[in-house]
């Protein structure tokens, strides 16, 4: 189905079938910029759950997650024509919400601040208690993960980023280079040296 | 291989990216250190954590919000969509501007360098080739012939000036009693 910059949601099925998988995403990119829709959606059902993944792991909360994948798909079709086949259409897309999730995580700081100041200071000395692990494998093994989890966001921004894509959205290394902008050298040493951190902070938890 | 060279290297070890002499030089490095075991059993166990951590998902009605949202910003969406068209990397505003900036520069360039060749002549110029003769000498044959031009008023004013001088001099004229 093509179309011109027309849009009409009646037109427009959510089945996967109109958009079969027998296309890359770069193919799926170029259909959109000239029209089809279906290829729209088709991108939003395969990348929204690996993104809402790695956006998870920035800022820890699934509402605002979602928020800023919804927002990074709404930019996708706002912003389609910016595309151009010099990148691949993943790494693209990942930048995107990678900026998009540094924005909400600036935000969220600027928020952190200004109640902080206006907090008295009877309040500011309140300490959030610990999570107390428990017995059961069950309950051991969900508070090893938010251990790693914990770890991962103590990691600094720049080994935070490439962990996540390398460790738990297992892109390549070239993927990485692009998405974060740096050399691949780089890439590897800061994931080297990332895995070293993560391996300190967690050393009590075996 | 030292301690250095060693965390350096436990990535590429752990992800089979080392070349075979590097890879015979870490392993015996591992034999000789313990921890140093340890510590690459650690991370490789970390690793498969990480890899096991639940996956989050979209909800199911992620895709009709997102719909809605852009249905309900669609009018807004529509103006970004129509002005995408370019002219040479440039939106139409910014081509029309740029364009209208390069003529205009153009044309004072033209005019500050070549003003009285190429330029258009202003309006004194004008009255200037009509009535002002050549400084230049003229021909020989139209000396006879010629008219009074301003060469002649020039020696006329000058003619009158001498006058004028002559009959203000009176030092000649002047005689002492005493003489």
């Amino acid at each position: 189905m093509m179309k011109q910059n027309s849009f009409n949601l009646s037109d427009i099925s959510l089945d996967k079938q109109k958009a079969p998988f027998v296309y890359t995403d770069e193919q799926l990119i170029a259909r959109f910029q000239a029209g089809d829709e279906n290829a729209y959606i088709e991108l939003v059902n395969r990348f929204r759950d690996r993104l809402i993944n790695f956006v998870f792991q920035f800022l820890g909360d699934r509402e605002q997650s979602e928020d800023v994948v919804q927002d990074t798909m709404l930019k996708l079709y706002v912003k389609k024509h910016y595309y151009r086949e010099i990148a691949k259409f993943s790494t693209w897309i990942y930048t995107i919400a990678r900026n998009l999730a540094n924005t909400e995580l600036r935000k969220r700081k600027r928020r952190k601040t200004t109640l902080l100041s206006q907090m008295t200071r009877d309040e500011r000395d309140y300490d959030l208690p610990a999570i107390q692990p428990e017995i059961g494998q069950e309950v051991q093994s969900e508070f090893a993960e938010k251990r790693i989890q914990a770890a991962i966001h103590a990691l600094p921004e720049h080994f935070k980023t490439v962990i996540i894509l390398r460790d738990i959205q297992e892109l390549s290394y070239d993927d990485i280079s692009s998405i974060v902008n740096v050399p691949l050298g780089t890439v590897k040493s800061r994931i080297n040296r990332a895995r070293l951190q993560l391996q300190v902070d967690l050393k009590d938890l075996r | 291989m030292n301690r250095y060279q060693f965390e350096d290297l436990i990535s590429e070890y752990i992800e089979n990216e080392l070349s075979l002499s590097k890879r015979k030089e870490f392993e015996t490095y591992l034999e000789e250190n313990p921890d140093a075991r340890g510590l690459v059993e650690s991370i490789r166990t970390n690793m498969a954590q990480m890899k096991t951590i639940p996956k989050v998902i979209v909800s199911p009605d992620f895709n009709d919000r997102l719909l809605a949202r852009i249905q309900s910003d669609h009018t807004r969406l529509d103006i970004p969509i129509t002005s995408q068209r370019t002219i040479f990397g440039f939106t139409p505003i910014y081509a029309s501007l740029m364009t209208g900036l390069v003529i205009a520069f153009v044309f004072v360039s033209i005019q500050l360098v070549s003003p009285a060749d190429g330029g258009i002549p202003s309006q004194t110029q004008f009255y200037a080739e009509d009535s002002v003769p050549s400084l230049s000498n003229p021909p020989l044959q139209n000396v006879k012939n010629r008219t009074p031009d301003l060469a002649d008023a020039d020696a006329d004013s000058s003619l009158e000036n001498n006058k004028i001088k002559s009959k203000k001099d009176f030092s000649k004229q002047m005689h002492f009693v005493n003489d």
